[in-house]
């Protein structure tokens, strides 16, 4: 089969993206394999179609597509994109091999969860939110030479992205600001400064396997977005780490109340010159200071009939010769002494 | 969903360029409309640089209350220009009987007037002809400014350009500065005045995008100026704080993205300027804009201006050549116009940037 | 026994009855002890011992639970007996026929005092037949309430428009050319002016605490209003009086230690706020009885114990014009124009002539609009006050920001609304509505009480902070009552309910797509009361 090369457009006459793509179909159907698009801003191109024998794979070479390049792309395609694309490249990848040359726009490889994205220059804010890895299958890759913008790798659930932070010495953070944010799951490797992740992140050096992995996809990477060249200077470990979620019990770590008022707060308390008050916590129908109120015995009035000694339901009351005596630290102040008291000689007063 | 765009350049650009530039981002936009302004003239219009130039649409009864309001106020016809109208069968317009593009001339009396006070007519004017087309329903005045055209039209925007003809390069209709989007408006009824871009006293500005404090915005620049008027879109809000910021208050254009998103108070109380941007914050509390969007704008020094939101939710990108600058939507647009620009030099604006593009085209790019 | 007359009150006349167990008790005196208003008693009661009529009736004696039947000593239906009660022998239930309100007048002749909050509510809320309606969904993405970054700040102090802040540009920059009225950027809430008196000295310390914590631990820049009761020396000397908004009101109490302390004070304090009315009992002055009035209370405030009515207004203030000449004007001075300086008034049909004349200040001097409304609490008031005078926050901040609106000039005076939030469990929400309706922040006092531990309710249970019995040690002032609050827990129950609040205002701005406070923005809310969308000009739904 030869190669099915599709022009778009014709004097000021462009295909829409229905045409383009069913278009696309057609020849598919016919069995072409091969493709030449010289687009003119149509979506999705390359999405979500299959070759139609079986062990065959597809090949779209396209110049100027226009957003989701590669959307919902399938195993056994390969996308190559001359120049740069708009947003959404790659969007839902569940196994195609996509290389944009030049740069990408927002959300690349947004929610990507197969398959290979490669991009030769930058892309915009929110690229590889939502990635995503089943693990039946191989996590995807999101390899970019230059830089993210903000907010990306929002909410990743896995899958691993390498930015490469080529030519980027101008710029404060190769990731933009509050990228990360949400970030569960996978890992992002980043060559170069990075500031403002976000708080449920970790930013560690590399470990072997790490490397071992960026040794083997860099070769690949590089050939395909013609740079072979840039090998040995983005194989030097020295300036890459990587970004993983933090362990849940990491991300929240308060000081409690209770540390403050000790550390930081008045040492004998802001009422400490005015009122007394050692901080002791009175439980409900306590004793001794805690009670409202508190037992007082009039001798003069007293039969000795044991009464109150006998219906105090915390033996607060003890007989000494023939006085009664109302222990503090049993006595809640309850008034049964006072109510049982046939002669009135128990009485209660504000404690 | 619409697709915006502004050029600059060295040369004189006829506006099929504005149809080219949004061809590719078609399916970006609703293919509901197509408008577009035009700053610093050339063609027919390079001889009549300082006199204002009235772009208008309407019924012929609308044209005739218009003459009448500019003979009344004592402007008279310097020039008139007619777009070559090309109605075919089929095409998705829906035109209106009249356009008028004419140049002016100011009533005697103002002769010796100061710019300030003829800027001051020419604003006056515009308020009572739109007034005046309002309230009988019989046009909509778009712009009425030295060196600036405005079309707008409701359609398929490859049909709007045929009908006007547009898709033919001429060397009558030309201008240094042209910028356009495709959509009408809107998520509520079409109306003409609702389409971007926006004309405000040499100001223009598009939007792609919501403003969720729209509300806050409107309410609060009723009171500001005569000319905040309309609020047909929320857009307009982005364009009259750009006007007041600059040429009410007499701030710098940097000032612009200090008001529409100002920094987080954390942010700012780290930096020299803490006391300026606070009060700012305070101040202008009421023009922030919250929300999803992108804004290219023109000022009147002829400079193209654009910020985004605070957290970058809309594409723009910029593209460069030696004679010509082109921002907009998606890098389709470029890539058409430009394909043989060096692509590593275009730039992708983030959310704290202020981006000028000067005359002599450098551009810069300003940390919020 | 003693005749029983007809006249005379009646268990039966109490607004709550109790439900004693006899079978259940164990007679272990925990419920008698624990009772602050001394309602309850243990009690000896002759019984029959057979019911035979045969022979002679015995009888014996046994002890019970009673409840006491006395115009002070009576039930409040605090509940503190039956959470005591092992056994669940004793429980207490409203009297839907009590006749307490009639036989207290009737026998004292005098108006019946109380504290908390109104109870009668027979309006219905308004904010509860509001609801956040406009939600983003494609056009203007929500955000995620847990994980994108939200701005919770709103201004605090005089906001010159833009036009009037005299700013000069040099070199393409702004600078500043004159002093300007001194502007925060606050958190949208502020705890709510409780004097030290009104409530007990652990509960105020505990509210400090959690303003500090807030602040210094949380980065929540919160701001608490000290009421005017005084305030430690030493709190006036530490760093944390930054946060604290110093309040005077008409009884002026506590201000003599404040001044002797400003040599000393390393901070200015957050704001001043000049305190006009309250929004439970407007057109009252503060009362706090005797009974409250503790020796250290005493102190601070420089009074012996006695009732401590505060005049209704402030004595040397005849009109809104002199207010701020001469109110504002000290209070401004008092920290060499460099604290914001605000005024809180009752809502009231008047309340937008009082604005607008604000508004209208040529010295710049007024930093805030603090509009106190009907459904407030309070720590004492005459209940015909509490029960009939006031009006809704609802309608009236809404006024004042729209007539703001109307001059151009909404934001110049920040506007902050309070007044029975929170009060049917929907703070958060409560606090947006408004802010949706263009106040700035709100304050809350009753929430703070609540958190805390609080049994009252707006239905009559409680309800007598005024007496310094307050169960939960609130609103005590003896010791025994007083250290029942822990102030650890009470100020961790604070810090996390405004933990959740923040939680939850940004479940409500993520959803409308605003990463900032929606102030003004009512374009949010709908409503599915007409006459709520005509009277706030919020789009009616149903």
């Amino acid at each position: 089969m030869t190669i099915c090369k599709i022009k778009t457009l014709k004097n000021n006459n462009r295909m829409s993206t229905q045409e383009l793509l069913q278009t696309i179909y057609k020849k598919i159907d016919e069995g072409h394999t091969e493709f030449e698009i010289e687009a003119c801003g149509q979506h999705d191109i390359g999405g979500a179609v299959k070759a139609k024998k079986d062990d065959a794979s597809l090949l779209f070479r396209i110049t100027n597509p226009g957003q989701r390049v590669g959307a919902m792309a399938m195993d056994g395609v390969k996308i190559v994109v001359e120049g740069s694309a708009p947003a959404d490249i790659g969007w839902l990848n569940s196994g195609a091999e996509i290389v944009v040359k030049g740069d990408g726009g927002d959300t690349a490889a947004h929610c990507a969860a197969g398959g290979k994205v490669y991009v030769g220059g930058r892309v915009g804010t929110r690229s590889g939110a939502l990635m995503k890895h089943d693990p039946r299958f191989e996590p995807p890759q999101f390899w970019v030479l230059k830089n993210t913008g903000s907010f990306s790798f929002e909410f990743m659930g896995g899958g691993i992205a390498v930015i490469c932070g080529y030519d980027c010495d101008n710029l404060d953070s190769i990731l933009g600001n509050r990228s990360c944010v949400g970030m569960v799951g996978g890992v992002v490797y980043v060559r170069g400064k990075v500031e403002g992740l976000a708080e449920c992140v970790e930013r560690i050096p590399l470990d072997k396997l790490d490397k071992d992995f960026l040794k083997s996809g860099m070769p690949e990477f590089l050939k395909e977005i013609e740079r072979p060249e840039l090998e040995e200077e983005l194989l030097d470990f020295s300036g890459w780490t990587k970004i993983i979620p933090l362990p849940k019990e990491l991300k929240e770590k308060k000081q409690p109340v209770k540390e403050f008022i000790k550390n930081e707060w008045f040492k004998e308390g802001l009422f400490g010159d005015l009122v007394e008050d050692n901080g002791e916590v009175f439980g409900l129908a306590e004793t001794g200071d805690a009670r409202l109120r508190k037992p007082v015995w009039d001798k003069d009035l007293c039969v000795s009939c044991d009464l109150c000694l006998k219906n105090c339901p915390q033996n607060a009351i003890k007989k000494d010769l023939a006085n009664y005596v109302s222990e503090p630290e049993k006595c809640i102040g309850c008034g049964i002494c006072a109510a049982v008291c046939p002669r009135k000689a128990w009485k209660m007063v504000n404690n | 969903m619409c697709r915006i765009g502004a050029i600059k350049s060295k040369k004189k650009l006829h506006p099929s360029i504005a149809l080219k530039l949004m061809r590719s981002q078609q399916e970006g936009h609703d293919d509901s409309g197509f408008a577009f302004v035009m700053q610093d003239m050339g063609g027919l219009f390079e001889n009549y640089k300082e006199l204002p130039l009235l772009s208008m649409a309407g019924t012929v009864e609308g044209a005739r209350l218009a003459e009448d309001i500019l003979r009344d106020v004592g402007f008279t016809r310097v020039m008139q220009w007619s777009p070559d109208i090309k109605n075919k069968r089929g095409l998705k317009i829906e035109a209106l009987p009249i356009y008028i593009f004419e140049v002016l001339q100011y009533p005697k009396s103002y002769k010796h007037a100061t710019r300030e006070e003829k800027e001051e007519l020419l604003i006056d004017t515009s308020i009572r002809l739109r007034k005046a087309l309002e309230e009988n329903n019989s046009g909509y005045i778009y712009s009425f400014w030295p060196d600036t055209l405005t079309l707008k039209e409701i359609g398929s925007p490859k049909d709007i350009g045929t009908y006007f003809n547009l898709w033919e390069e001429n060397k009558d209709l030309t201008s240094s500065i042209i910028t356009a989007q495709c959509r009408q408006n809107t998520n509520y009824d079409i109306v003409r005045y609702a389409a971007h871009p926006f004309f405000l006293e040499g100001y223009t500005g598009l939007v792609n995008g919501e403003n969720t404090f729209y509300e806050k915005n409107k309410s609060y620049q009723e009171s500001l100026y005569k000319g905040y008027m309309g609020f047909e879109s929320d857009s307009q809000c982005l364009l009259y704080t750009l006007h007041y910021i600059n040429k009410i208050l007499k701030w710098p254009l940097r000032y612009f993205k200090h008001t529409i998103t100002p920094l987080s108070y954390d942010e700012i109380i780290k930096r020299d300027d803490s006391e300026v941007l606070l009060r700012i914050k305070s101040s202008l509390a009421n023009l922030e804009v919250n929300g999803p969007n992108t804004f290219l704008g023109v000022t009147p020094q002829k400079e193209l201006i654009c910020v985004c939101d605070s957290k970058k939710l809309r594409p723009v990108v910029i593209g460069k050549t030696e004679d010509t600058v082109i921002m907009t939507s998606e890098v389709v647009g470029i890539n058409d116009l430009m394909p043989d620009r060096n692509r590593e030099d275009d730039i992708y604006p983030n959310e704290h940037e202020t981006i000028i593009v000067r005359n002599d085209l450098t551009v810069e790019r300003w940390q919020q | 026994m003693a005749a029983v007359g007809i006249n005379e009150l009646h268990k039966n006349d109490l607004p709550w009855i109790l439900v004693y167990d006899e079978s259940k008790c164990i007679q272990c005196g925990k419920c008698t002890a624990v009772c602050s208003f001394n309602a309850i008693k243990p009690a000896v009661e002759l019984r029959k011992k057979s019911n035979s009529i045969t022979e002679k009736n015995k009888t014996e004696k046994v002890l019970v639970i009673k409840q006491n039947v006395s115009l002070e000593n009576y039930c409040r239906g605090c509940g503190m007996c039956a959470n005591v009660c092992p056994n669940g022998a004793i429980r207490l239930i409203r009297n839907k026929d009590d006749r307490y309100s009639v036989a207290y007048r009737a026998i004292k002749a005098d108006s019946f005092k109380k504290g908390g909050r109104s109870n009668l509510n027979t309006e219905g809320r308004t904010l509860d037949k509001i609801k956040i309606g406009r939600i983003s969904q494609m056009t203007d993405p929500s955000l995620d309430a847990q994980r994108h970054t939200f701005e919770l700040r709103t201004p605090f102090g005089r906001v010159l428009k833009a036009d009037k802040l005299n700013f000069d540009v040099k070199d393409g920059k702004i600078i500043e050319t004159t002093q300007l009225p001194p502007n925060r950027w606050i958190y949208p809430i502020i705890f709510g002016d409780m004097s030290i008196g009104a409530v007990s000295w652990r509960m105020w310390e505990a509210m400090a605490i959690a303003t500090a914590y807030l602040n210094e631990v949380m980065g929540i820049p919160i701001r608490m209003c000290t009421g005017e009761g005084g305030i430690p020396t030493k709190l006036l000397k530490s760093r944390y009086v930054k946060y604290m908004i110093l309040q005077i009101a008409s009884g002026h109490f506590g201000w003599n230690r404040i001044i002797k302390a400003m040599p000393d004070m390393t901070e200015d304090p957050a704001g001043i706020l000049i305190k006009i009315g309250q929004g439970a009992k407007p057109g009252d002055g503060g009362l706090l009885l005797a009974s409250k009035v503790a020796k250290y209370v005493q102190e601070i405030r420089g009074v012996p114990k006695a009732d401590l009515l505060s005049p209704p207004t402030h004595q040397g203030l005849y009109s809104i014009e002199e207010s701020v000449q001469k109110m504002f004007l000290s209070m401004n001075a008092a920290f060499k124009f460099k604290v914001p300086v605000a005024i809180k008034v009752a809502a009231s049909t008047t309340s937008v002539s009082v604005y607008n004349n604000l508004l209208r200040d040529p010295y710049n001097i007024v930093g805030g609009f603090f509009l106190d409304g009907l459904a407030a609490g309070t720590g004492a008031a005459h209940e015909i006050s509490l029960n009939h005078t006031g009006h809704p926050i609802t309608s009236k901040l809404r006024d004042c920001y729209l007539a703001a609106v109307h001059q151009g000039r909404q934001g110049e005076i920040p506007l902050f609304a309070g007044g029975g939030l929170g009060q049917t469990g929907s703070f958060a929400a409560d606090a947006f509505k408004l802010i949706c309706l263009g106040a700035n922040g709100v304050f809350t006092g009753k929430m703070l009480m609540e958190i805390a531990g609080c049994v009252g309710s707006d239905t009559g249970r409680c309800n007598a902070c005024n007496t310094g019995l307050c169960p939960a040690g609130i609103a005590a002032q003896q010791d025994c009552l007083v250290k029942r609050l822990d102030v650890d827990k009470v100020a961790q129950n604070l810090v996390n309910y405004i933990l959740a609040t923040d939680i939850e205002l940004k479940k409500l701005m993520a959803p409308v797509g605003c990463s900032t406070l929606p102030v003004g923005r009512s374009d949010a809310l709908i409503t599915v009361d007409k006459h709520i969308s005509n009277r706030l000009d919020i789009q009616y739904a149903c």
